[in-house]
């Protein structure tokens, strides 16, 4: 269970390019939640994403996570139970590294200030496994440096690492807005496999509507930094593009202005 | 003459070879630009010196000096992870504030150890004992092989355990090893910690195998440690950990040997040594550049090399 409770963050507070970024935000997430998240260009939702993260502290409110107030928790700390899959698929590994060395630093976490080998028979022998799982051939690559691999690979293999010890959250910031639209539906498939079979609670930023809709059970969207729409259960799944831009343009009495959203 | 001089070398390339071991951590694994070094050499050299000459064992003034420079990596990760002070500035500070504790330390600005015990001569002592036909004459030599490549055995070793992992993540990518837990300030203060004990240790072997401790002697350390890294790294690559820290002690051989060759033909003389060095270092910088250019003759709008 996730809580947001009316968090605030402003950007620049005090200079003419005061931004309030987040106002005033609330929402409940259950456990298992899948939560797709869209708004225009400035809207909040990678704010919100990096707030929840703690990449910078918030200037209102409270974070709660499963009954533990995390607000003032450091970002390192709360990668203890937080996962994260980046937009840029240079930033969620380390590229001079191994594959089997990034997951083993994924499958310490968040014990990797440690003595321990950092790799033996056993994990090798897991790391293999589990990327079998995964239809990239990285089970043949293991000592392959990651700054080889492709963004869709690296993509791949960050959200493998990012799940590799249950979560209690998965915090996904269009991560599949850098890949060609092969790529990006087997990375949202493979994220729609592993969420649904650990049953991860999940929140995913997109500017894809289609990836919004299809997935996921409730869908937010934002707009200067408000929530603005909130739906759920039937309404969720049986929505179409052109009913969620009408209802955003009832609720707001303008249109949805994005020239990154992809309507189709 | 010749053999002479490639047998000198190999000891100087060893003892300096540990400090190398030390600049490889923070300059190659945290790609940490630390000038600690030229503070912490001659601490570990003016700790030890010190003892031994007030009668201390030199095993434990050795011992001291490691701890020392310990301390001396801790004050500039906090300065700069804590106070926020940049990686360069901080070593700066630390080094500059280094002279006069050395000063401090020796009470004066150089102390000799003629005719004091030192590792080399205990060891050499007790060998003799165990086993009358000891090779006396390569003391230094034995010592310094069996020495370095145990620090580097242990670096190897360090750099295998899941910390180990989390400096070099640390290195390559801040972002990612924050987003699986580490604490990268933690991560930045540990190498300074390792890196620094190591050249302080490496100046404690210095001054013992040359005889006294100066507060001059860390003067270019820095420089030569990045020689030897570079070297290494230019010549072996970097295929694996074991490779580069090899590399590195077999940079420093060279780096030694070419600066003995250069001495023993005249080609120049002492007081160049510093701008000998500084040279070497630039060539080892841009050979890579001079390398591609070579190889791609189209001249497009960017340089290459220097990933």
């Amino acid at each position: 269970m996730v809580i947001l409770d009316h968090i605030q963050k402003i950007f620049h507070r005090n200079t003419p390019n005061e931004n309030q970024a987040l106002d005033d935000v609330s929402l409940k997430i259950k456990e298992g939640d899948f939560v797709t998240v869209i708004g225009s260009n400035g809207a909040g939702k990678s704010t919100m994403l990096n707030a929840i993260a703690g990449v910078y502290p918030i200037d209102g409110g409270k974070i709660i996570l499963d009954d533990v107030d995390i607000t003032s928790l450091a970002e390192c700390k709360r990668a203890a139970f937080i996962g994260r899959v980046f937009q840029d698929p240079m930033l969620g590994t380390s590229p001079s590294m191994t594959i089997e060395k990034n997951l083993s630093m994924a499958y310490a976490r968040p014990k990797n200030m440690t003595l321990r080998w950092g790799l033996d028979f056993s994990r090798r022998k897991l790391f293999k496994d589990y990327l079998k799982n995964i239809p990239l051939g990285l089970e043949k690559r293991l000592s392959t440096k990651v700054k080889l691999l492709s963004g869709g690979q690296r993509q791949a293999l960050t959200l493998v690492m990012a799940t590799m010890k249950k979560p209690k959250l998965l915090l996904l910031d269009e991560h599949t807005a850098a890949l060609d639209p092969k790529t990006a539906l087997l990375v949202n498939r493979l994220t729609e496999e592993i969420v649904h079979k650990n049953n991860i609670t999940t929140i995913m930023v997109t500017h894809n509507l289609e990836h919004a809709i299809k997935m996921g059970n409730r869908l937010i969207m934002m707009h200067k930094g408000q929530i603005v729409m909130d739906i759920k259960g039937e309404e969720k799944s049986t929505m179409t593009i052109p009913r969620l831009l009408n209802k955003f343009e009832q609720l707001q009495g303008e249109k949805f202005a994005e020239d990154r959203v992809m309507l189709a | 003459m010749l053999q002479n001089l490639f047998f000198k070398s190999l000891e100087q390339g060893l003892v300096f070879g540990i400090m190398a071991l030390g600049v490889y951590i923070t300059f190659k694994i945290l790609k940490f630009s630390d000038l600690t070094v030229d503070g912490s050499f001659p601490l570990g050299a003016a700790v030890a010196a010190s003892l031994i000459v007030s009668g201390h064992s030199p095993f434990f003034a050795t011992a001291a000096a490691l701890l020392a420079g310990t301390f001396a990596g801790l004050i500039t990760g906090v300065l700069n992870t804590k106070a926020g002070i940049s990686d360069l500035l901080s070593g700066i500070l630390t080094m500059t504030s280094l002279y006069s504790i050395n000063l401090r330390i020796m009470g004066r600005p150089n102390t000799p150890l003629l005719n004091q015990p030192t590792v080399y001569s205990l060891i050499d002592d007790f060998s003799k004992n165990v086993w009358p036909l000891f090779p006396s004459k390569h003391i230094y030599l034995l010592f310094f092989i069996i020495f370095a490549l145990f620090v580097k055995i242990f670096l190897d070793a360090f750099l295998k355990t899941q910390m180990g992992f989390a400096l070099r993540a640390t290195g390559d990518n801040p972002q990612m090893i924050r987003s699986q837990g580490v604490n990268t300030d933690l991560a930045k203060i540990v190498g300074l910690v390792i890196s620094n004990g190591l050249v302080a240790l490496s100046g404690a072997l210095v001054a013992q195998y040359q005889g006294f401790a100066d507060v001059g002697m860390g003067v270019g350390t820095i420089v030569a440690g990045l020689a030897s890294v570079i070297i290494g790294d230019s010549l072996l690559g970097e295929r694996s950990v074991f490779v580069s820290t090899l590399g590195v002690l077999f940079g420093s051989f060279l780096y030694r040997f070419s600066i003995s060759l250069v001495l023993s033909f005249r080609l120049a003389q002492a007081s160049d040594l510093k701008l000998f060095t500084a040279i070497v270092v630039i060539i080892a910088l841009t050979a890579p550049r001079f390398k591609q250019s070579l190889k791609l003759p189209a001249k497009g709008c960017e340089s290459y090399g220097n990933s």
